[in-house]
């Protein structure tokens, strides 16, 4: 022992010891900053850190995969059950908020025309293949009380009527169909009659046509076409559509409006059926007719 | 085919199984496909009927086009029946030229579909539109009958394909192999 404290060995100990106590008081004196020594060691080592560490991460991350594996997998399933749950409400609050927006549609057209009696919303099942007149089949029949020849709407206006009803299904004819007529009136000249009548040239753009107009007649373009009520077939006051085109037809006798229906019949997803109106088939009007004659 | 011990049939009732299956949800499919959407679509169960009726009996293709002339007819909002009656007598009549004077080849089958196909369509503009006299109805023939039989033709190439990779997997061979004529004569 004393011959190692004497030793040179011992004395260069101390040097060392002293140097690292000196760099360490050094180190104190430098306020937060290290050494340029080490700033060099660590700008040399920086990689290879990061390296040694992300694997060494990776190791460990799979380390306490293994090692806690069951009680991540059942975490796992609990979670994915939460997911299904949380999925199941979210598909039923989107149907909730759909059924609501439709439901408030139906508010707003029900307090336009308090007389005619609507059924629920309809969905669009699928447009019949190939119709250039948009022919459309609803998840409404006869189950739901459709009759045939019931006006078909959406909340922007008229859309068309049921030509054939199935237990839960019906088809719809549009108004750019030219078997569908359908008596109109100009809301804002309130005199102008007409027929809305689908045409094959006009079907191609979406739009419909207004005939047998009188030749002296006041539609200009941008005019509100409504629903005259006179067939006993639509209710009154519904709009039809807008009126994009006038012009005089070939023969010379009257004149004749292309009509952008108010509705956008070739992207539908529902409908409402009114399953009946005032004047539906002229009953009102008989009725009226015989309390008239009653003496 | 002859048919020699219990398993060959049970591969055969199996495999005719599965062919008719596949047919049916090929039918499915194609009726599907044609009522989604607002575009205009190819009448897919033409040539889907006509490509079974080229490859079976005659009873066997008459049932397939009665069953699809019905789906088009629910598909395209016809008159029922009226498609069901056209593709009937397009089946049955497909059978009996394949049967009689022609062979199974792409070309064969790709006129017979595209004859039959467009007198289906001809036929449908004739007695729903054209019938009827609307103004410029001639727009409809040129707008959507001629396309929609064109896209008809079109994707028969498609369909050919997959009722060729059916056919070649399950239908039963019509002849026999020359080793199978050694071993049974």
């Amino acid at each position: 022992m004393g011959e190692f404290l004497k030793s040179t060995r011992f004395k260069v100990l101390l040097a060392l010891l002293a140097f690292l106590v000196g760099i360490m008081i050094y180190s104190v004196t430098k306020g937060g900053y290290s050494l340029s020594g080490a700033s060099f060691i660590n700008t040399i080592t920086k990689p290879f850190r990061f390296a040694s560490n992300s694997i060494t991460m990776e190791m460990e991350k799979n380390a306490d995969r293994i090692s806690n594996a069951d009680a991540y997998y059942e975490e796992n399933l609990e979670l994915k059950k939460q997911i299904g749950e949380l999925n199941k409400k979210l598909t039923e609050y989107d149907d909730l908020v759909a059924e609501v927006e439709e439901l408030r549609k139906l508010v707003v057209i029900k307090e336009e025309h308090p007389d005619s009696v609507f059924s629920q919303s309809a969905e669009v099942m699928g447009y019949i293949a190939n119709d250039p007149f948009k022919g459309f089949i609803i998840d409404r029949g006869y189950a739901d009380g459709i009759e045939p020849y019931s006006p078909v709407i959406t909340p922007e206006g008229i859309v068309g009527i049921i030509i054939e009803v199935s237990q839960h299904s019906s088809t719809v004819r549009t108004l750019l169909s030219p078997d569908l007529s359908i008596a109109a009136i100009c809301s804002s000249t309130n005199r102008d009659f007409g027929i809305v009548e689908g045409a094959v040239i006009a079907a191609e753009k979406s739009r419909t046509k207004l005939i047998h107009l009188d030749k002296n007649h006041g539609i200009k373009k941008g005019d509100l076409l409504i629903t005259s009520g006179n067939s006993g077939l639509f209710p009154k006051d519904y709009a039809i559509g807008t009126v994009t085109e006038v012009g005089v037809e070939a023969n010379g006798l009257s004149a004749y409006a292309e009509i952008e229906p108010a509705a956008d019949i070739s992207r539908l997803r529902s409908v409402f059926v009114i399953m009946d109106f005032e004047g539906k088939d002229g009953k009102e009007k008989e009725d009226t007719d015989e309390a008239e004659n009653t003496p | 085919m002859r048919l020699k011990t219990p398993r060959e049939k049970r591969i055969l009732y199996f495999k005719t199984t599965l062919r008719w299956f596949l047919y049916y949800f090929i039918i499915f499919a194609s009726f599907v496909i044609m009522t989604s959407g607002t575009l205009l679509k190819p009448v897919l169960l033409v040539p889907v009927a006509l490509l079974i009726a080229v490859n079976n009996d005659i009873m066997a293709s008459a049932y397939t086009g009665a069953f699809c002339g019905l789906l088009i007819d629910i598909a395209c909002g016809r008159l029922l029946g009226f498609n069901a009656v056209l593709l009937t007598v397009f089946c049955v009549a497909s059978t009996l030229v394949f049967e009689l004077y022609l062979r199974k080849k792409f070309i064969n089958c790709m006129f017979i579909i595209s004859v039959f196909s467009f007198l289906q369509c001809w036929l449908d503009y004739k007695f729903f539109y054209e019938i009827w006299g609307y103004d410029g109805v001639e727009r409809i023939f040129r707008s959507v009958t001629l396309k929609v039989w064109l896209y008809t033709v079109i994707s028969t190439v498609i369909l050919f394909i997959v009722f060729k990779i059916i056919n070649n997997l399950l239908m039963p061979k019509e002849h026999l192999t020359i080793e199978e004529v050694i071993r049974t004569s």
